[in-house]
């Protein structure tokens, strides 16, 4: 048992040293005896016991004779704690993959792979509402009238993507490219809610829904990636906003009026209060499936919901 | 004997972490050694006996002063009774494969001959149909003359005993057993390997035939060694090796073999190698074997003094270790050799040999797996047996 644990260690440490690499080899070279049944007689084990019962016993003899007499249980433990551990490493590595987090979807506890845990960043809501806990088993769409939404590739096929972005929110303009890129990509219908968390983009939420209401095919949605990748500052600017209109092509004037329309407000508002009832805490938030993702993942998160593991190899 | 003084001689002990107790495997070299050695390196580096420059005039005169060195060593009648070889194992084969046996022969060896006197016998018997019988020692190790001389019979063409024992250090009574073999129209080879570098040798007054040792246990360079033989015997002897420098003159259907010991070195000789083991026996020489042995015997004493009361150790060879020279060979029951020697090494850079000390058939016969040898020479001192002896005592609690 002890050459297996040894071969472990060591071909970690291996890594960093040629002498832990002799070392791993002649592990193996015992471990290798050990699953074709032959003994162990590379004198690797016993060479190692007496390097760390040597190490030891210049610093406790009761500590080396507690090591000596229970060599093999502590390998053994030593064994199980590692194949523990692989185990969990491999979990936490297919996890990441997955999910973007080591510890399963949205968890914000640490991930060796995203140590500053920016795959869960996101947007609170900060005062605008009451706090939400940030919890993801209470997301919901029940309550949501989606087809009311913007929706692009609404004929697509497959799984539907639920989207709730704030214009002016760092991780929802990191994600949206990726999204609608997804979307494009596996012609996948893709409904986009936005919930303007920072207050002075609330002026976007209506400008959107009437840019909607006039062109919901192609405009509305050229607007929208034209806002999302313009600069910030640039957003907050209600000119560069009207030019970008006037550029595309819309009606300024009924725009104008669909704006001022306290029916407008009314609706908008509805939508906002739609959107709260997902208890969503922050953006972006991306409903895909039975799925739901918190915070801006990287882009194999969002395939592998929509299409699965393999979804590279998928049309 | 000044051991600090002598101590400052060898390069290897400049690192104060490090205790050799494995000089029975290779002795340390002083610096005079490695000195006579480089010297070869850097100012002639050249063939021995071959070329007439001035460089090759050098090195054949350095080769012959060593040779020289080598006579007042074993007090020989004649430079030509020296020959180099590679270590005492090329010394014992090339006996084995150039004296004349007949098939019938018997040879006799001890029961705990290294490897090295025992397999070129044993592989002697299946070419040539002779006999190979083992003398048995005491229990303790000590040669039994009794068990010798009931051998001892017209048929016994070759007595070859180890002169010291690697395994336990034991001295068998050499001029006892020459003479009787003599007595018997035997000849007698000894293995040296372990006696050369710690006792006064004189083969003339032991009358014996063949004489082998290393130069690697004597301070000299690994790779070298001796065999004495008597001039006759030697003139009788087919070469073992032949080529380059064993011949006046060749034609392309035979040879006239030059008289040794130049028929048996052939090939280019390693001269680094051999001027060197010139100048260790000279080291030597200069310190005095009488120095040596008195200074072995208290490491011997005090080593053996401070374990014996180990619980489980047991002893290999005598109990008296005025009979064992430099070497303590110890195993406790239960624990594997090999460990208490990496454990001793990892705790305090104390060296000593574990295992059979190839000597296996001696622990097979007696179902030991395996000991501890610790062997001191003249660099050793008092601290590091009680070194050696204090780690020990330590390692037995925890094991």
């Amino acid at each position: 048992m002890f050459c297996i644990v040894a071969f472990i260690v060591l071909s970690i440490l291996g890594i960093f040293s040629a002498a832990n690499r002799r070392l791993a080899k002649e592990a193996m070279d015992c471990v290798f005896r050990r699953i074709t049944f032959r003994p162990c007689n590379t004198g690797f084990d016993e060479k190692m016991k007496a390097k760390i019962l040597g190490k030891v016993i210049m610093r406790s003899e009761k500590l080396a004779s507690f090591i000596n007499k229970r060599f093999e249980i502590l390998a053994w433990a030593f064994f199980v704690i590692g194949m523990a551990a692989l185990v969990m490493s491999v979990r936490g590595l297919v996890l990441f993959y997955t999910t973007g987090s080591c510890n399963g979807a949205n968890s914000e506890a640490f991930c060796v792979f995203d140590p500053t845990g920016a795959n869960n960043d996101v947007s609170d809501l900060g005062g605008t509402c009451p706090v939400v806990p940030k919890t993801i088993e209470n997301l919901t769409l029940e309550g949501v009238d989606v087809q009311s939404f913007p929706t692009r590739y609404a004929n697509g096929t497959g799984k539907k993507i639920i989207f709730i972005g704030c214009y002016s929110c760092d991780y929802s303009r990191a994600t949206y490219p990726l999204i609608t890129k997804l979307a494009k990509r596996y012609n996948t219908p893709l409904a986009y809610l936005e919930y303007p968390v920072k207050l002075h983009s609330d002026y976007l939420n209506k400008v959107g829904y009437c840019a909607y209401q006039q062109e919901p095919y192609k405009y509305y949605w050229l607007f929208n990636d034209a806002i999302f990748a313009a600069e910030k500052s640039q957003i907050e600017d209600q000119s560069f906003i009207v030019q970008t209109l006037a550029d595309l092509g819309f009606d300024m004037p009924k725009l104008q009026a669909c704006i001022a329309d306290p029916a407008t407000t009314t609706v908008v508002e509805s939508q906002m209060e739609q959107i709260r009832g997902t208890n969503f805490y922050g953006t972006p938030t991306v409903f895909i499936g039975d799925e739901v993702f918190v915070g801006p993942k990287p882009y194999r998160v969002y395939a592998i919901a929509l299409k699965g593991f393999f979804y590279w190899l998928r049309k | 004997m000044d051991v600090n003084k002598i101590r400052r001689d060898f390069p290897a002990l400049n690192d104060k972490e490090t205790v050799y107790f494995d000089s029975a495997c290779q002795s340390l070299r002083p610096q005079v050694v490695l000195d006579a050695m480089n010297e070869y390196y850097q100012h002639f580096p050249a063939c021995s006996g071959r070329s007439m420059h001035h460089f090759a005039a050098k090195v054949t005169q350095k080769v012959e002063d060593a040779r020289i060195s080598l006579i007042k060593f074993l007090n020989a009648a004649k430079k030509e009774e020296i020959v180099f070889t590679r270590n005492t194992t090329e010394g014992i084969n090339l006996v084995a494969n150039t004296l004349f046996f007949k098939p019938g022969d018997v040879i006799l060896i001890t029961d705990k001959e290294h490897n090295s006197n025992l397999i070129p016998w044993q592989k002697l018997c299946r070419q040539k149909g002779t006999i190979l019988k083992i003398v048995p020692t005491h229990p303790d190790g000590t040669f039994d003359l009794d068990a010798y001389t009931k051998l001892l019979d017209p048929r016994v063409r070759l007595v070859s005993f180890g002169h010291t024992s690697n395994l336990d250090g034991v001295t068998i009574p050499a001029a006892e057993i020459i003479k009787l073999a003599h007595q018997n129209g035997s000849l007698v080879m000894l293995d040296a390997a372990q006696s050369a570098p710690h006792r006064q040798l004189n083969v003339r007054n032991l009358d014996v035939d063949f004489f082998a040792f290393s130069g690697h246990k004597l301070m000299g360079p690994s790779g070298t060694g001796v065999l004495y033989a008597k001039y006759k015997l030697l003139e009788e002897m087919e070469p073992f090796m032949v080529g380059g420098d064993t011949v006046a003159s060749s034609t392309y259907e035979s040879a006239d073999f030059l008289p040794p010991p130049e028929k048996f070195e052939a090939g280019l000789q390693d001269y680094a190698g051999i001027i060197g083991l010139g100048a260790a026996v000279e080291y030597l020489q200069k310190i005095g074997f009488n120095a040596i042995q008195k200074h072995e015997l208290e490491l011997n004493q005090a080593i053996t003094v401070g374990i014996r009361a180990i619980p489980g150790l047991k002893f290999i060879g005598p109990a008296d270790p005025a009979l064992r020279g430099g070497i303590t060979t110890f195993y406790i029951d239960g624990i594997d050799s090999h460990r208490i020697a990496l454990m001793l090494d990892q705790m305090r850079g104390i060296m000593c040999r574990s295992g059979q000390h190839c000597v296996h058939s001696w622990f097979h016969s007696r179902g030991i797996t395996g000991s501890v040898r610790a062997s001191a020479y003249i660099y050793n001192t008092l601290e590091e047996a009680q070194l050696l002896v204090d780690h020990l005592i330590k390692i037995r609690k925890v094991l």
